[in-house]
């Protein structure tokens, strides 16, 4: 697994699509989720009742980079899509808990599909923990598994 | 199986554009609602109750639904400080506004707080639902509950139950929901627009913490 990494993180557009991907959930989970502020002033606020909750935005954040680019150098190697979809799935899930509650996307759904919205809304900020916990379960598995075939279909064109 | 999958995959990816889209034009939205309700009078949040002086020079409406969240880690958090530094010191004064839309329970729950004001108790009624909020319509704030709070509060039961019942102040609540999202362009809870005497307004979206109010008012006063 290590040499897997190490083989495509030397790669300078790898890490660099890494971070692109982990900012561009990370920054936009932690201002629905109220970490960051952008009105009146800039502020980032953190309670130690919602550090759990910060934690798990970081690491599905990490483990959605690392899992989207481990698969696009999979699909650039053997022109194979089949795992995509299980990522973004993955982050789906864990981008979409929690991240409804009080704020404007709750108020929009809500407003929107009326009691079906409240139902959804209600179900995603409920069960915000177990369902992160869940998406990050998924990532970490379609890592696992797409380093194992990168590692065997590397050794096969090697 | 594979064009199923792929389907499956244009779907989520859909769905994310989508919620990501919804997420942006709420925000541009709230900022342009920002702007335009600049000078919002004092007088037209007359009815609701005001915590602290009523000749204050400042303001502060906060826009909540007794089942948010992030309401709760706000009242837990940063109102304290507030009460103390500005409410008791006589610099401002509170109002709540309520808005609730997060389940179904929440319309009642802000009912039962004007019922609770018909005694006298609306700000301590107020409080006891944030400490004892629990998830969104889990039973926490049924009428059987809601009239336990108010059983706790030593208020007279029979008066109360009777309001909460014939749904006296559905009227004020829906009121109330709608001024919050006209008047003060709140698409989310916490919302909170901060007023002073010269008719300045700031808003603050979310439970953001105390350094943030301290900022604003100090600014205004």
């Amino acid at each position: 697994m290590n040499a897997i990494l190490g083989l495509v993180y030397t790669k300078p557009s790898y890490i660099f699509l890494t971070t692109a991907i982990f900012f561009l959930l990370f920054i936009p989970l932690i201002i629905i989720s109220e970490f960051l502020f952008f009105e009146p002033f800039v502020v980032f606020s953190i309670y130690p009742e919602t550090v759990l909750s910060f934690s798990l935005i970081a690491s599905l954040s990490i483990f959605s980079a690392l899992a989207v680019s481990l698969n696009l150098y999979r699909v650039k190697l053997i022109k194979e899509t089949r795992k995509i979809g299980s990522s973004i799935i993955g982050t789906m899930l864990g981008a979409s808990a929690g991240a409804c509650s009080c704020g404007p996307i709750a108020f929009s759904i809500i407003t929107t599909f009326g009691t079906a919205g409240s139902i959804a809304t209600s179900f995603l900020t409920i069960y915000e923990i177990p369902i992160r916990l869940t998406s990050i379960g998924i990532l970490i598995a379609v890592i696992y598994v797409t380093t194992k075939s990168l590692s065997r279909e590397c050794k096969v064109k090697s | 199986m594979a064009n199923i999958k792929n389907v499956a995959v244009v779907i989520a990816a859909v769905i994310l554009v989508t919620a990501v889209t919804i997420s942006f034009s709420s925000y541009v939205g709230e900022v342009e609602q920002m702007q335009q309700n600049r000078n919002v009078a004092p007088e037209k949040i007359m009815g609701a109750p005001v915590l602290g002086s009523e000749t204050a020079d400042i303001t502060i409406i906060e826009v909540g639904d007794y089942q948010c969240h992030m309401c709760k880690l706000w009242f837990e958090k940063t109102r304290p400080d507030i009460i103390e530094n500005y409410i008791d010191t006589g610099k401002a004064n509170l109002i709540f506004i309520d808005m609730p839309f997060l389940g179904r329970d929440s319309t009642k729950a802000s009912e039962a707080t004007y019922c609770a004001n018909d005694q006298g108790k609306y700000w301590e009624y107020h409080s006891k639902l944030f400490e004892y909020q629990q998830e969104i319509d889990d039973g926490w704030a049924k009428i059987e509950r809601l009239s336990a709070i108010a059983f706790s509060l030593n208020l007279d039961m029979e008066e109360f139950n009777a309001c909460l019942q014939d749904n006296h102040y559905y009227p004020q609540i829906n009121l109330n929901k709608a001024k919050a999202v006209t008047d003060f362009g709140a698409k989310s809870t916490p919302t909170f627009v901060i007023i002073n005497t010269s008719g300045d307004t700031q808003k603050i979206i979310g439970a953001q913490p105390y350094s943030s109010f301290e900022e604003v008012i100090n600014s205004m006063l």
